[in-house]
């Protein structure tokens, strides 16, 4: 599979001019993107992602590593003849309507198609702006606004998009609508690298992942391998007596009781030896099933501490 | 294409400037406010035709004089202002994320603010023949000189606008294209504003600056046809390829220190 983009030992510093002062914004960041994947990219505030993108997008310059976008340096215009981009705080020129807008940037894309107006039309109704047509972006919310600027990175069918916070400003329906948006991009074979927050999203989609933070990766690999699936089991009963607990605690289980019942957290290898010890003590074991760290669970064990 | 787009949508989003809308406003009610004196001119001038046209030319010159200052403060500020709003709201980063080059986007905003100033000179036009009407005369001029005179002598201030634009703030690039217009003025030949800098210096200075007096088109104004000069074709493309030039050399240093300019707040 070939690579949509690659960072090789990027290191990027801001330097005031007449000051001593330096920001080292990225240090050494290494990671792939293949093509066809779907990638998250992560990191808390003032992490480095914003200044991965402009790189990534040509718009800053790395001090040192290399950096491929589509086998290509970043900026070069046959790359970004395949890049659909959504920056994290869209604008544009307010004066514009929609379509004229969209029109604009298939224009600029170089794209040649028999129908824009239709395209343009199918692509207001798939970000549920159809009916605003003559409304200038001046005068749109906040989420028509993020709309609108997914539906201008998708206008030049690119190979590649990249999303920074594509779901900031939208309801919760607009975000579902971006899922399914990334799920269609990836059944349709393109590479979608975004950057968000909401890292219960992030799971659903990404089939990748590269985390950063304070400009240094912190990791990155495939999300199944993250993850981590398999290392715990939970094991639910109808009870727990005085003795099973404290047979429990000996194993190493952790021991939540809620609304919907009892359940005991626990190393995979040692599930034997607890569920035997509590049949012993009269428990009965009415669920048992592998745990999967939660993708946030892995970020905050990661970038927390950290912090 | 992409150029010529970019260009009218900096067209457009200039005339929606509000800072240019109120220059603009301030402007005409400035030249509203002259035409006062034009029109006492006249009524005091009634019984001495050669006194009144005297008058006349001393006043369009003083409008034209009035109008092409205004001119490039207006082409300073929105050349400088065209690159500098696309950075600070973030639409740039739009637009370049499509196939297009960085010389491409200054060369489209040049092109858009050339646009504006083309109406602005065109107005220019109109005025100066609706003064000369008021005060009973008749522009004798070739429309072409009063059109591509200024326009060259505002395509220096919008390119060097430009080029500052891509290494500093805009009110610094709009100073200093300011202070640069008045110091070619002073070094020229014709003025004796400068004469305590050093000959070097002074020579140095005439040689590096656009000389604007070179590129007025006042030098061609005449009431009559018999005050107008005849000028050689030779002379004017000397003059105009002068002004090109210019232009030409601060598009290139432009070009050159945007290329690897950071885009994003760093």
């Amino acid at each position: 599979m070939t690579a949509a983009i690659e960072f090789g030992g990027v290191t990027k510093v801001y330097k005031r001019i007449f000051s001593e002062e330096r920001v080292e914004a990225l240090t050494d960041i290494s990671f792939t993107v293949s093509a066809g994947e779907v990638c998250g990219f992560l990191g808390p505030n003032g992490a480095g992602k914003t200044t991965s993108i402009a790189i990534l997008m040509g718009f800053l310059f790395p001090d040192s590593g290399a950096v491929r976008v589509l086998d290509f340096p970043p900026g070069d215009i046959r790359a970004k003849a395949q890049i659909g981009f959504l920056p994290e705080n869209f604008a544009f020129y307010r004066f514009l309507t929609g379509p004229q807008l969209l029109s604009l940037h298939l224009r600029l894309s170089g794209r040649s198609i028999p129908d824009p107006a239709a395209l343009i039309a199918g692509l207001l109704a798939q970000v549920n702006l159809a009916g605003y047509e003559s409304l200038r972006i001046a005068r749109y919310s906040r989420g028509m606004v993020q709309r609108l600027g997914i539906a201008q990175s998708l206008i030049g069918d690119p190979q590649l998009v990249v999303f920074d916070e594509p779901t900031s400003g939208l309801d919760p329906a607009g975000r579902k609508e971006v899922l399914d948006l990334v799920h269609s991009l990836k059944e349709a074979g393109k590479t979608v690298f975004l950057s968000s927050h909401i890292l219960p999203e992030v799971e659903q989609i990404c089939d990748r992942v590269v985390i950063i933070n304070r400009g240094r990766l912190v990791r990155a690999g495939r999300l199944d391998e993250i993850l981590h699936t398999g290392a715990r089991v939970e094991i639910a009963v109808d009870q727990l007596s005085e003795e099973a607990e404290r047979a429990a605690l000996e194993h190493g289980a952790q021991i939540d009781r809620g609304p919907h019942g009892i359940r005991l957290l626990v190393d995979a290898a040692r599930k034997r030896e607890l569920i035997e010890t509590l049949w012993a003590a009269g428990c009965d074991v009415v669920r048992l099933n592998p745990v999967k760290d939660t993708l946030e669970e892995v970020f905050l064990n990661l970038v927390g501490g950290a912090r | 294409m992409k150029i010529r787009i970019l260009a009218w949508i900096t067209f457009l989003a200039l005339l929606r400037n509000r800072l240019i809308i109120l220059f603009f406003a301030v402007f005409v009610c400035v030249l509203l406010f002259m035409m006062s004196p034009m029109l006492i001119a006249r009524s005091m001038t009634a019984d001495n035709p050669e006194q009144g046209q005297g008058m006349e030319i001393m006043l369009i010159s003083a409008v034209m004089s009035l109008v092409s200052g205004f001119g490039s403060l207006l082409a300073a500020w929105s050349a400088a202002d065209a690159v500098a709003s696309e950075m600070k709201t973030g639409t740039i980063l739009a637009v370049l994320a499509r196939p297009v080059r960085r010389w491409e986007f200054l060369l489209s905003k040049y092109c858009g603010v050339l646009m504006l100033m083309a109406v602005y000179v065109l107005f220019m036009f109109a005025i100066s023949n609706l003064l000369a009407l008021i005060g009973g005369a008749r522009l004798v001029n070739n429309p072409w000189v009063l059109f591509v005179y200024p326009m060259v002598r505002y395509g220096i201030y919008a390119a060097l606008a430009i080029w500052l634009v891509t290494l500093m703030h805009p009110i610094f690039a709009f100073a200093i294209v300011m202070i640069a217009g008045v110091a070619a003025n002073l070094v020229a030949p014709s003025s004796t504003g400068a004469a305590f800098l050093p000959p070097w210096l002074h020579s140095g200075l005439f040689y590096l600056l656009p000389s604007m007096s070179l590129l007025s088109e006042t030098n061609f104004l005449a009431i009559t046809s018999a005050s107008l000069e005849q000028t050689p074709w030779t002379q004017h493309l000397t003059a105009l390829v002068y002004g090109l030039d210019q232009s030409l050399v601060c598009l290139l240093l432009a070009a050159w220190t945007f290329r690897r300019r950071g885009l994003t707040r760093e």
